[in-house]
């Protein structure tokens, strides 16, 4: 098997894996326009980070925030992620809420995996290529599959115990995660304004992974109750591991066996 | 639902995996010797820069520094990587398509009582797991840790630098 044309990125304060996956007996051109497009998903994730960065205080997100501009006067892709993130707010039941958050109107939530999946779109349908993969830091978007036609396989780290995988899942499209691991709790219960966490650790999958990823950030703060909101969504699936370890999980959850 | 546990590396696992399908080192893209490996970006979301970016540009600064070849065994340093607990870079050796060897080149955790706590737990078995995870089959991990990622992205631009991924 030709190995996966990769790269790492480090972009909107993470690291960011792009790996393509050439079909069998794929030309020097076809690899050549593999890392061209890869270059392309790039230029996408800078260009995200520059307008939603709040870590940067001229970014169009931080002068949002402080009220300095208006939406109209941020660029196109500010309405289209708070529109986003308003969908995002209601079918979470309005346990995701960037409105909710200190210092005002706040997407990261959203548009990490946003952005992510936007990258995708630029790998996707290449010529001599079966399948790519875009991974922020652990959450995923994906689309085809393996070179020899497996789906492709992705573990969902043990919260309680880092050196292992609590789970494994074939994915299609996307998978996003949010729990305490390292950083401990860092939600923010837009019921009460204060961080909490009810579960150790929420994915969820779908085919959009800005979505997947509001909705896996609403799933750890409403705790196994928030299950019921993902099934009732199209095409999202979703898991909790309490801190005890219970599992919790939608009946189509995509389990690897 | 009972699953027997998967030894991980973070996302080690996916890259590590593409080391089986490799014959032929591709050859080196980086000058041998021993130049200072690249600062890693600030904290936070900085914006522009590609310096953690790996590529493996010819001397390309952050892409890690490759040993001579000594034998059929070649050792290369990744570059200082920040994983929000401290600066990590790993070394790597392999010989033929297999790693034989990983360790930690160098660390610096602040002395931080949390990020020392960290280190002594998470990084043993990183070492550990990078070896354990060659056989393993999962193209990469939701939820992963700081810590595994910045590990993960200094072994991978040492990997590169010997001509693999």
């Amino acid at each position: 098997m030709t190995p996966p044309v990769s790269r790492l990125e480090t972009v909107m304060g993470t690291v960011v894996t792009i790996d393509v996956y050439p079909e069998p007996g794929a030309t020097a051109a076809q690899l050549a326009g593999a890392r061209q497009q890869i270059q392309q998903a790039c230029v996408i994730l800078h260009r995200a980070d520059e307008i939603f960065s709040t870590w940067q205080p001229g970014s169009p997100i931080s002068r949002l925030r402080r009220g300095d501009i208006t939406a109209a006067d941020a660029p196109a892709e500010v309405a289209d992620v708070i529109a986003a993130c308003a969908t995002a707010r209601d079918l979470s039941g309005g346990w995701f809420d960037p409105w909710a958050m200190p210092g005002g109107f706040d997407p990261t939530g959203y548009v990490k995996g946003w952005a992510t999946q936007r990258a995708l779109a630029v790998l996707a349908g290449a010529s001599g290529v079966s399948g790519a993969m875009v991974n922020a830091a652990g959450d995923i978007a994906s689309v085809g599959q393996l070179p020899a036609g497996q789906r492709f396989r992705v573990g969902i780290a043990d919260p309680a115990a880092p050196r292992q995988l609590a789970e494994v899942v074939e994915l299609t499209g996307s998978i996003a995660t949010s729990g305490s691991y390292e950083r401990g709790p860092h939600l923010m219960d837009p019921r009460t304004r204060r961080p909490v966490a009810r579960v150790a650790s929420a994915s969820v999958t779908g085919p959009d992974l800005g979505l997947a990823d509001a909705l896996a950030t609403g799933l750890a703060v409403a705790g196994t109750a928030g299950l019921e909101f993902i099934a009732a969504i199209d095409g999202y699936a979703a898991l909790t591991i309490g801190f005890d370890g219970t599992r919790g999980a939608t009946g189509d959850f995509p389990f690897a066996c | 639902m009972k699953r027997s546990p998967i030894v991980i590396a973070g996302t080690l696992v996916g890259l590590i995996g593409v080391l089986k399908f490799h014959t032929t080192p591709v050859g080196l893209t980086v000058p041998a010797g021993s130049a200072p490996p690249a600062a890693s970006a600030g904290r936070g979301s900085s914006a522009g820069s590609p310096a953690g970016s790996a590529s493996t540009a010819p001397g390309s600064a952050q892409a890690g520094s490759a040993s001579q070849q000594q034998g059929t065994e070649r050792t290369a340093v990744g570059p200082v990587v920040d994983y929000n607990y401290g600066l990590v870079s790993v070394r790597v050796t392999i010989s033929r398509n297999k790693i034989v060897k990983v360790g930690i080149a160098s660390l610096n955790d602040g002395n931080n009582a949390r990020s020392q706590f960290i280190d002594q737990q998470a990084l043993p078995i990183l070492e550990q797991q990078a070896m354990q995870a060659q056989s393993a089959n999962i193209q990469g991990v939701s939820g992963a840790s700081y810590t595994s990622a910045g590990f993960a992205q200094s072994l991978q631009a040492a990997l590169r630098s010997l001509g693999f991924a």
